[in-house]
């Protein structure tokens, strides 16, 4: 199982450095089908890994070290990969999705000029991710953790002549950077009082404050990843990249990684519980938010986006009351459906030639029937509607709130508003895009690919995600049968407080699909039938449109007085003084040759005068020597 | 020995060689110069001679024979370019003969 | 400085012949430096070089005494005289108008340099100034100096001897023509 993983990490990696290697002589394609191989090899490690671990006694797992890398004293940190259950089941999970996400890039990307950089980048990007999953120790987890941030700085301003791009990608890769500081702020602090970084040090009995930094430190490291309250307003942003990125990246894996980190590093938490509940807390308030502002975007892209946001809320909700298990089904399901819906869109865009407001792309379903029907089956997945995947994933984790407490009942209350909000503004997206008369912008713009709606590398993994977000849930269904909640037991077992009743179980399944439905009616009734107005509401409108004015309190708090500091800087002292230190050195310079030069009178008797005084300089000093 | 010590001839020689040098930074012309240049040469020469008498080494009236030599070939060097200079019409004084300017 | 005069008719011939011998020296070379006309400086130059002869006598160095007569006064300045009267009248005017700065540092040069001299010779040299050592007659002959220049000297002889070659064929190759044809 051992070489499963190392083959899982490093294939990427290979076909990264082959594309590098290949520069230009390499046909823009051949990286497209490098990339897509290499990350294809990858799921066969993952499934080798997966089988090895199934094998294995205990299914506890297996760490294999490469070699020392760091050394002080008696702190020692080992290039670890570590095989267990949890990171079998992300290896799979990324290097799938991610396989058939790199097959759809070959279509979507092709003719771009900077294709190869593209592969590279992606490639690179899923090497990260399964170092980060794969990890045996907190520092190489940081390491994959820091090399996604960059793959995604380096995706989302792929198309760097645009301004937007670049700084979207700036603004996310700052904001993940603060998660970056707080994370290694949690590891000095474990490594002051327990010594070391491994997984193990996770048990280690620490004093109540320490956990609860190093909780803390985590939590806001996974936030900024995984784009929650107060961290968010980079994700949106981010939809600047290219449509695969946004599905791989910023969908499917990279923001899903702050879940993964609370579910490896649960010991900490655990101990910290406060920490874990407002990691809960804040889940829970980020779907509510997300699946408001969603209501109001116009942008195919940024809708998905803030459904993503939403959901993951959901999956931090459900791992910080202690359902882990929970958490990384949805995960798994999300993953499925989420892509789809990117990639689906995608298809939209490619045929639209790049056009991405939906209030132009009415009836589009009319041409596009493959793209309909699969984004269809992606939204009731979304939306938890039964027999798709959501359903299965996000009950559980509603239910999963009834019995921690007082605020477990604010939970659930959010848990199934933002039910209602989803089914709501997945089908206003559904009903404004699909159904209906092409409008006349559609007729004029579309344009098939030889008779298809696209070529056939985008449309497989398109089918292929449809199944998985059709079937993907059916492999889980508490209370009846959880073969991944027992998979993951020996590692994230799940905490007491998070276990519910079958009654609990099963009126909260029913509650939330009758308000998902409902929300679904009510987006019929309002943007497919036109029965009823939207409402006017203009506070809540514009509140709304302002995504709740993050962004421009952000601006406010930092970006203006950096802004100002650094002009002041520049103003006052970099142009006077260091600017000025080159052409005032050399005008010193000058001034003083000019001086100097004066001494060449070209008159002998000064030449013999300076000699005698000099003759009789050096005789004194032999004089005084005596 | 009869007369003044060693003493006071050295002291000779100082002055002269004083005077000597006074003169080859004072004056300009070029004549003038190379005959400062030749007193101060002397000056050396009875300080050598006056110490060798001293010590009873003869390797001093030796060098003052050699300088006497070299000052000779010096002065036939120097006055050939004083009269090169005079018949290319240029002036002898040497505050003029200034091109090694910077 | 041991001035221990021995009251003797010889001893106070010396000190006669020595004082006059150098106050002439002194006062010929401020007169070689003074003059205006450089002829006449040549001339005060000759007084120099037979004070200094006369001295040299003093300290038995016959031969030397002799070759300064000789080749000095006799070659030398006879050389200065013909460039002299060759070149034509050129008059200086050295101590007009106000010291410049380059005569009060020139003044100033030549007197440290003139005191360095002084307080070198008087310190260092009062342990080695002391003892006079006897010399013979044969010091300072002809023969003697013939002797040692071929024997412990010959270096400085063959050296010397090139050195004046050499100075002979500068010399001619200054004073000759200029030539016009190939520059």
């Amino acid at each position: 199982m051992t070489g499963g993983s190392w083959l899982c990490l490093l294939a990427p990696l290979a076909g990264t450095i082959l594309i590098l290697l290949g520069g230009s002589w390499l046909p823009r394609v051949a990286a497209g089908w490098i990339a897509t191989t290499s990350v294809f090899v990858a799921f066969a490690g993952a499934v080798w890994a997966f089988f090895g671990v199934r094998d294995s006694a205990g299914h506890h797992g297996e760490i294999t070290t490469a070699w020392t890398w760091l050394q002080s004293g008696s702190f020692k940190v080992g290039l670890e990969l570590l095989v267990d259950p949890l990171s079998a089941m992300m290896m799979l999970i990324v290097s799938g999705v991610s396989g058939l996400i790199i097959l759809y890039s070959i279509g979507y990307m092709d003719g771009d000029e900077e294709e190869r950089r593209y592969f590279a980048y992606i490639a690179f990007f899923v090497f990260s991710m399964l170092l980060l999953v794969e990890g045996g120790n907190l520092l190489m987890l940081l390491i994959g953790w820091g090399l996604v941030g960059l793959s995604s700085y380096l995706l989302i301003g792929f198309w760097h002549e645009r301004p937007s791009a670049v700084a979207a990608a700036k603004k996310a890769f700052v904001m993940n950077a603060f998660g970056d500081a707080t994370m290694v702020l949690a590891f000095f602090v474990l490594i002051a009082h327990a010594n070391s970084l491994s997984f193990g040090v996770l048990n280690a009995h620490l004093s109540s404050t320490q956990a609860n930094l190093v909780a803390l430190g985590l939590l806001g490291g996974a936030v900024a990843k995984s784009a929650q309250i107060p961290l968010q307003t980079w994700l949106p942003d981010a939809m600047e990249g290219p449509t695969p990125v946004s599905a791989l990246i910023h969908a499917a894996t990279m923001v899903t990684a702050g879940v993964y980190l609370i579910a490896r590093t649960h010991p900490i938490f655990e101990q910290a519980r406060t920490i874990e509940l407002i990691a809960a807390g804040a889940g829970a308030l980020t779907l509510l938010v997300a699946g408001l502002i969603a209501l109001v975007q116009t942008d195919i892209k940024r809708v998905i986006a803030y459904s993503t946001m939403s959901q993951i809320g959901y999956m931090f909700l459900g791992a910080g009351v202690g359902g882990y298990a929970n958490g990384m089904f949805h995960l798994m399901t999300h993953a499925f459906f989420k892509a789809l819906l990117f990639l689906a869109a995608g298809l939209a865009i490619h045929a639209l030639a790049g056009e991405q407001d939906i209030r132009n792309m009415r009836g589009l379903g009319r041409v596009m029937p493959f793209t309909k029907w699969c984004f269809l089956a992606g939204a009731l997945a979304l939306v938890g509607v039964p027999p798709f995947a959501g359903f299965f994933s996000k009950d559980p984790i509603i239910a999963s709130t009834l019995n921690i407490g007082w605020y477990g009942y604010i939970f659930y209350a959010c848990g199934i508003a933002g039910a209602f909000l989803t089914g709501l503004y997945t089908f206003r997206l559904w009903f404004l895009v699909f159904p209906g008369e092409p409008s006349p912008f559609v007729r004029e713009h579309y344009h098939d690919h030889h008779g298809r709606e696209g070529a056939w590398t985008m449309l497989v993994p398109v089918g292929v995600l449809g199944v998985l977000a059709t079937v993907g849930g059916w492999i889980q269904w508490p209370p009846l049968w959880e073969p991944i909640t027992h998979w993951l037991a020996p590692v994230a077992p799940t905490l007491a407080a998070a276990e519910v009743s079958s009654t609990q179980e099963y009126v909260t399944s029913a509650v939330t699909v009758l308000v998902g439905v409902a929300g679904i009616a009510l987006a019929w009734a309002i943007y497919s039938e036109q029965k009823l107005a939207i409402p006017a509401a203009p506070f809540w409108r514009r509140l709304l449109e302002n995504k709740f004015y993050f962004d421009a309190l952000y601006d406010r708090i930092f970006y203006a007085p950096s802004a100002g500091t650094a002009t002041f800087l520049r103003r006052e002292f970099e142009e006077p003084v260091v600017l000025q230190t080159g052409p005032d050195l050399g005008e010193a310079t000058l001034e003083t040759g000019g001086l100097v030069r004066r001494i060449q009178t070209g008159l002998l008797r000064t030449y013999v005068l300076f000699l005698a005084a000099g003759a009789a300089g050096v005789v004194l000093a032999f004089l005084i020597a005596k | 020995m009869l007369g003044p010590d060693t003493a006071w001839y050295l002291a000779v020689a100082a002055v002269l060689f004083g005077i000597g040098a006074l003169g080859v930074l004072i004056r300009r012309n070029t004549l003038v110069v190379l005959l400062s240049l030749e007193l101060m040469l002397n000056a050396g020469n009875l300080a050598l001679i006056a110490l060798s008498r001293h010590w009873h080494n003869g390797a001093g009236q030796i060098f003052a024979l050699a300088v006497m030599a070299v000052a000779a070939s010096e002065v036939c060097v120097g006055l050939g370019l004083v009269v090169a200079l005079n018949r290319r019409d240029l002036s002898l004084d040497v505050d003029t003969l200034s091109e090694l300017r910077g | 400085m041991s001035t221990l005069v021995v009251a003797s008719a010889g001893n106070a011939l010396v000190w006669i012949v020595w004082v006059v011998a150098a106050f002439s020296c002194i006062a010929s070379g401020v007169a070689v430096v003074s003059f205006s006309n450089p002829f006449y400086s040549a001339l005060a130059l000759i007084g120099n070089l037979a004070s200094l002869a006369v001295m040299y006598l003093l300290l038995s160095a016959e031969f030397v005494a002799a070759a300064q007569v000789l080749v000095y006064a006799g070659a030398v300045v006879v050389m200065f005289l013909f460039v002299i009267a060759y070149v034509g009248p050129r008059h200086e005017t050295p101590w007009s108008g106000g010291p410049s700065w380059q005569t009060i540092g020139a003044a100033a040069a030549a007197g440290a340099l003139l005191v360095e001299i002084v307080v070198a010779v008087g310190m260092q040299a009062s342990g080695s100034l002391t003892h006079e050592t006897e010399v013979g007659a044969t010091f300072g002959s002809p023969a003697w100096i013939g002797r040692v220049f071929l024997t412990d000297h010959l270096l400085a002889f063959e050296i010397t001897s090139v050195v004046l070659l050499v100075a002979a064929v500068g010399g001619v190759i200054l004073g000759s023509h200029t030539r016009r044809a190939t520059v």
